[in-house]
């Protein structure tokens, strides 16, 4: 598991029907903007709307977690209620059930969405700013610098993820910092991939020549003419690689590192738990486990959907 | 054919040589004391600083590092701070282990992924598309531990089919093999499916299915053949995510490999373990790129190494 | 001893013949079976075999098959003898004297019945000495060769100065004295402790460094294969020296197979399936396996279809520790007594531990000699503890780190905890570490104000609690990890070590305990109980009042 997404080579699609209805759309509509046919086909795509909604569902949650929670995913209630809300199974008042402590499961997994998404997206924005800025510098100037970028990405995608990230982690004072830091640190080799492959080709391409030739400084040019235009395949890599993040996060959390309690956390909940999972206390550690499911699913299927809308390739 | 394999080998070289810096990076950035650690719980001074000497702890980080690259490329890593246990042993002890658990997980992965690749393929937009590409999105979604932990409940504890835990015979297999195999064979089904599609609109396939080449035929003997390719490659790339999932999967299963020798070790911060097996993971990524690297020819007589 | 992985949730107990004792009662005893290999499952990898190196439950649990010491323990804690047949003290309590057991013989096959170096020779006083050499020699390394430093001539052999212990000698081939620099009471319980056993030095030599993974010792059960992380396997020693009252050499069974079992939860489903035949029993599963509980001779019992669940009181206590030197408890005696007071013992125990465990008042477990039924302990107070923490000088509350080893158990109290202080005004942070550097910045730097410790006995006597954790000349990781100093209370324990009149001891080190317990330099949570699982073919299982990890396999049966 513990993978970006953006590591894996899969060629383009997987939902058959969507490629069908883009190509449509491609034929239909002409002289707009790259983002509009990008969302028109985006629209038309089932299973990225799909993708879109478990997303938002998840956004949504994190959010508004205290309007949509009867109670503190933090209380404890068998201090003040006794042992009839410990474990509880669910039921009107607790829908996913209580946990040891008779704390609330359903508050816990909908305010678990703001630790996942939070760390998910600081990774994310770390591993996008390092990503890009390598990526581009070793596409532009190539030579020596791609050289170096090259073999840093080739040396960290040699290490599985997990043990990497395990390994800076476990040794520090734990903080949620460190994690996302640390993921962020390892998974920008996917965005710098693409980033330096577009920037290699873009680079070719006339309208760039033009402005080398009329005098452009570099940083203009990459700036100016070349970033925007890998901004598209950095999304991709960038949603998909979210999914991967958060499994990451509930892998790390279930092995005992990262975020500490009594932090509601996905992985965290499942791994307290699976203890109880075989005396038939199935809900403390089930319905965190779905959660998760949900959050990799939606940005998997975005990103799928994302990139064949986006994906340049694609309008032939 | 010779020249390029002596030229992806070379190309290892310095690939390698960061991933032991690497290594030798973590292994510094780590607080505390090894010889402090090591001495128990009321070491003396004089047993710390003897300890400290004879690990070459008290020399200048240059000389540590180099040290380590000669350790690093004889394979002597030392031994376990916790059992005193030469890491090389420990780790061969354990691979047999692993490879058992890998090459199940493979097996299960490989045939599985494909048929359900082949059937959405060749019966594009059915029903058996929807199902297949279905399950194989749920595949890299489910989380492995989860997923372990559901089979555990299901096969062990509530159908008691399978023992749920340890290790030895088939039987002890079978739940992690399926586990850990469920990503590579969700990768296999995607990747499948998308490179028979492309190939099936090859002009040869036309031509092979004009001449009246029986449809099996075209499929299995043709299409397939090349559609391999990308099967090789996405086994070979996904190898470090193989590893990370075993390391979770070994724990859950209490399977005694190489992954779980990982995560005891960093719990326990036995770090000639954990340093001696951050570096085999990196060399096995390192050999299985080369052996897929390698291989294409065998898939694809197009691929001339050149 | 100190406690790790998740053995450290909660260690054990005590042995009882589950159909025996119905069986006695009808005055008809059953007649031993041989044969059979016992299954049981490990909560860790024992990191060390070697039982000069071992100071953990886990390994101990194994080391006791192997290895034996002079003096041994009874299930409820006395003393009794071993490898040593009898023992004498001088009047001025200053020499021991050993009468050694004839006929005991080191193992002389191993690994699947490839001879030992030692060639399965009788264990002699020279034996002993050389074992003792060995031990406290510096290159060595025993983490546990100090708990002997008062055996003359230890300094000087540490040092360099002598070649060898002055006050360890051989008197002939089966009689060994061992002095001491001065009358130390609990010296006999000490030798107990299971690094102080008789180790053949051909075997010990031949391996060197792999000596950890080729032992060989004395003990019911030989060393035969163990595979990390998976299986550990012992055979029987067919030579062993101890007889049942029937005049049948022991042990019963054929030998022992060690499954390792990091999981509580995996470990309970092979115990269901019949994999394993005793278990322990995390809280999730307590209420199954406790179905129809009772108390059978001070043995809490249940027997119904799982098998036969035992449980008794184990001498531990379990405790957070405040470090004396540190911020903010440093010269805050109030704050450390509204800690006391936020906790809510009996709630904890009745809800989280099932109630397993009895809330502790103070140092010292019930049933431990000197122990005090009158010393006044903390009560679970809320309003107390915030009137405290406004003297103290945090009337808005106060925000602490608590660090802990890894481990579900410790996990599981601390969350409950943190709860539990929010109600009083102390907002609780948690930080979990490994637990070498829980040791390495709670012990030798000293450097974390509030931390989880638990001490459970090493040799049955008060000096292993209240001099070991708390004087002041055992500060740092000698074991007062909270650097408590009361000059008072050296004083008290210091003497209690030399005395020698058992009721002077005992008044010694109740006054100690009583004023250990008003400093509070520990947040003193609750004693351990110690339980098993059993199948209930098993018969002959007797368990310590130290633990069931001290448990020796050797009367065990299988009435399969």
């Amino acid at each position: 598991m513990s993978d970006t997404g953006a590591r894996t080579p899969e060629t383009s699609g997987v939902m058959p029907p969507a490629r069908a209805t883009v190509r449509k759309a491609d034929r239909e509509e002409v002289g707009r903007s790259l983002w509009y046919y990008a969302w028109l086909r985006l629209k038309r795509n089932k299973s990225a709307m799909l993708g879109l909604a478990l997303v938002s569902l998840i956004v949504f949650s994190a959010v508004f977690a205290p309007f949509i929670t009867r109670y503190d995913p933090i209380e404890q209630l068998i201090w003040t209620e006794g042992p009839s809300a410990q474990l509880a199974l669910p039921s009107a008042k607790h829908w996913f059930g209580t946990d040891l402590y008779g704390r609330d499961v359903f508050s816990r997994v909908i305010y678990g969405t703001r630790v996942s998404l939070r760390l998910a997206i600081a990774a994310t924005v770390i591993s996008i700013v390092i990503g890009t800025t390598l990526g581009a510098l070793a596409g532009y100037y190539g030579g020596f610098v791609d050289d170096v970028v090259s073999w840093l990405i080739s040396v960290i995608f040699a290490f599985p993820f997990l043990l990497f990230v395990i390994t800076i982690v476990a040794y520090l004072p734990p903080s949620d910092t460190l994690v996302y830091t640390a993921i962020g640190v390892v998974s920008w080799i996917g965005v710098g991939r693409i980033v330096r492959g577009q920037v290699m080709s873009i680079k070719e391409t006339e309208f760039i020549q033009a402005a080398v030739a009329s005098g452009a400084s570099d940083a203009r040019i990459i700036f100016k003419h070349i970033l925007p235009n890998v901004i598209a395949p950095v999304i991709v890599s960038a949603t998909l690689g979210m999914g991967g993040i958060v499994m990451l996060e509930a892998g790390l959390t279930y092995l005992g590192f990262g975020t500490q309690p009594p932090t509601p956390s996905w992985g965290y909940m499942i791994s307290r738990g699976q203890e109880y999972l075989l005396a038939g206390k199935w809900w403390w550690s089930i319905f965190p486990g779905i959660a998760i499911c949900i959050a990799v699913l939606g940005f998997n299927l975005l990103g799928d959907g994302l990139r064949d809308a986006l994906d340049p390739r694609l309008k032939q | 054919m010779g020249r390029y394999i002596v030229r992806r080998l070379l190309a290892v070289i310095p690939v390698l040589a960061g991933v032991i810096l690497v290594v030798f990076i973590l292994s510094t950035i780590v607080p505390g004391d090894p010889a402090r650690i090591l001495s128990g719980q009321r070491g003396d001074p004089e047993t710390i600083e003897r300890i400290r000497r004879e690990m070459g702890l008290n020399l200048p980080w240059y000389v540590q590092m180099v040290r380590f690259y000669r350790d690093a490329l004889t394979f002597d890593l030392g031994r376990s701070y916790r059992n005193n246990m030469k890491v090389t042993e420990a780790i061969c002890q354990r691979i047999p282990v692993s490879a058992k658990l890998a090459g199940a997980a493979l097996l299960v992965a490989v045939p599985f992924g494909m048929i359900l690749g082949i059937i959405s393929a060749v019966r594009q937009y059915s029903i058996w598309d929807y199902a297949s590409m279905i399950l194989a999105l749920l595949g890299v979604s489910v989380p492995v531990f989860f997923f372990g932990l559901l089979t555990i409940v299901v096969f062990c504890v509530k159908l008691g089919w399978l023992p749920g835990t340890g290790y030895g015979g088939l039987r002890y297999l079978i739940l992690p093999a399926i586990t850990l195999g469920l990503r590579p064979a969700a990768l296999i089904a995607r990747i499948t499916r998308s490179s028979m599609l492309e190939v099936i609109r090859q002009d040869y396939i036309r031509t092979a299915r004009s001449k009246g080449v029986h449809e099996r035929s075209v499929v299995l003997r043709h299409a397939l053949r090349n559609a391999m390719i990308p099967v090789v490659t996405v086994i070979g790339v996904d190898v470090p995510s193989l590893l990370s999932g075993a390391m979770l999967t070994e724990t859950i299963f209490c399977w005694p490999g190489i992954g779980r020798l990982a995560v005891e070790a960093v719990i326990n911060r036995d770090f000639p373990i954990q340093r001696g097996v951050v570096l085999f993971m990196a060399l096995v990524f390192l050999g299985a790129t080369l052996i897929v690297d390698l291989s294409y020819g065998l898939f694809d007589p197009r691929v001339r190494y050149e | 001893m100190f406690r790790r992985g998740r053995v450290v949730v909660m260690v054990l107990l005590v042995a009882v013949m589950v159909l025996g004792s119905t069986l006695l009662a009808c005055g008809e005893e059953q007649k031993p079976k041989y044969g059979g290999i016992w299954k049981d499952a490990l909560g860790a990898d024992p990191p060390d075999l070697d039982p000069v190196m071992a100071t953990d439950t886990t390994s101990a649990e194994v080391g006791y098959q192997i290895f034996e010491t002079l003096v041994g323990i009874d299930p409820d804690g006395g003393l009794v003898p071993l490898l040593a047949e009898s023992w004498k003290g001088s009047a001025d309590g200053k020499t021991f004297t050993f009468k050694l057991r004839k006929g005991v013989h080191f193992h002389k096959t191993t690994e699947g019945g490839k001879p030992t170096a030692n060639g399965g020779r009788e264990v002699t006083a020279d034996d002993w000495v050389w074992t003792f050499n060995y031990i406290c020699d510096p290159k060595t390394n025993s983490p546990r060769a100090y708990f002997i430093d008062m055996v003359k001539g230890y300094q000087e052999y540490r040092d360099g100065k002598a070649k060898s212990i002055s006050g360890i000698k051989a008197l002939d081939k089966y009689t060994l004295q061992i002095e001491t620099t001065y009358p130390f009471a609990p010296f006999i319980a000490v030798l107990s402790y299971n690094t102080f056993v008789a180790l053949p030095r051909e075997d010990v030599l031949k391996w060197g460094k792999d000596w950890n993974f080729h032992v060989v010792g004395t003990g019911p059960f030989k060393f035969e294969s163990w595979k990390h992380d998976d299986k550990l396997v012992l055979s029987r020693n067919e030579n062993y020296w101890m007889k049942d009252k029937w005049g049948n050499r022991l042990p019963y069974l054929d030998g022992i197979e060690f499954r390792i079992i990091t999981d509580a939860t995996i470990e309970w489903t092979e115990y269901k399936l019949g994999n394993i035949y005793a278990a322990h029993v995390d809280d999730p599963y307590y209420p199954e396996a406790s179905k129809g509980l009772k108390t059978v001779a001070g043995v809490k019992t249940a027997v119904n279809e799982l098998g036969t669940y035992l449980e008794r009181p184990q001498w531990g206590t379990y405790y957070y520790g405040m470090n004396q030197t540190l911020p903010p408890f440093k010269d805050n005696k109030y704050l450390r007594q509204a800690f006391n007071y936020a906790v809510n013992r009996q709630g904890l125990i009745d809800l989280v531990l099932n109630g397993r465990a009895m809330p502790a008042k103070g140092v010292l477990p019930p049933g431990m000699f000197a122990y005090s039924e009158n010393l006044k302990g903390y009560s679970f107070d809320p309003k107390m503890a915030k009137e405290l923490l406004r003297k103290a000088g945090y009337p808005k509350g106060i925000q602490v780190t608590l660090q802990y080893n890894t481990s579900q158990g410790h996990k599981r109290i601390a969350e409950a905890l943190q709860s539990q202080f929010a109600l009083a005004g102390i907002k609780l942070d948690l930080k979990n570490v490994d637990w070498g550097a829980h040791l390495d910045t709670c012990g030798t730097q000293g450097t974390v104000p509030f931390f989880r410790m638990g001490w459970v006995v090493d040799y049955p006597d008060p000096d292993n609690f209240l001099y070991v954790l708390l004087n002041s000349e055992n500060a740092g990781d000698q074991g007062n990890y909270t650097r408590y100093h009361n000059p008072l209370f050296d004083d008290l324990t210091k003497q209690a070590r030399l005395a020698t009149d058992q009721e002077v001891r005992r008044n010694l080190y109740q006054k100690a305990e009583q004023l250990v317990v008003e400093d509070a330099p520990w947040l003193f949570i609750y004693h351990y109980t110690s339980h098993n699982m059993l199948k209930p073919f098993v018969r002959g299982y007797k368990l310590p009042s130290f633990g069931q990890y001290c448990n020796r396999f050797t009367e065990i049966w299988l009435d399969l």
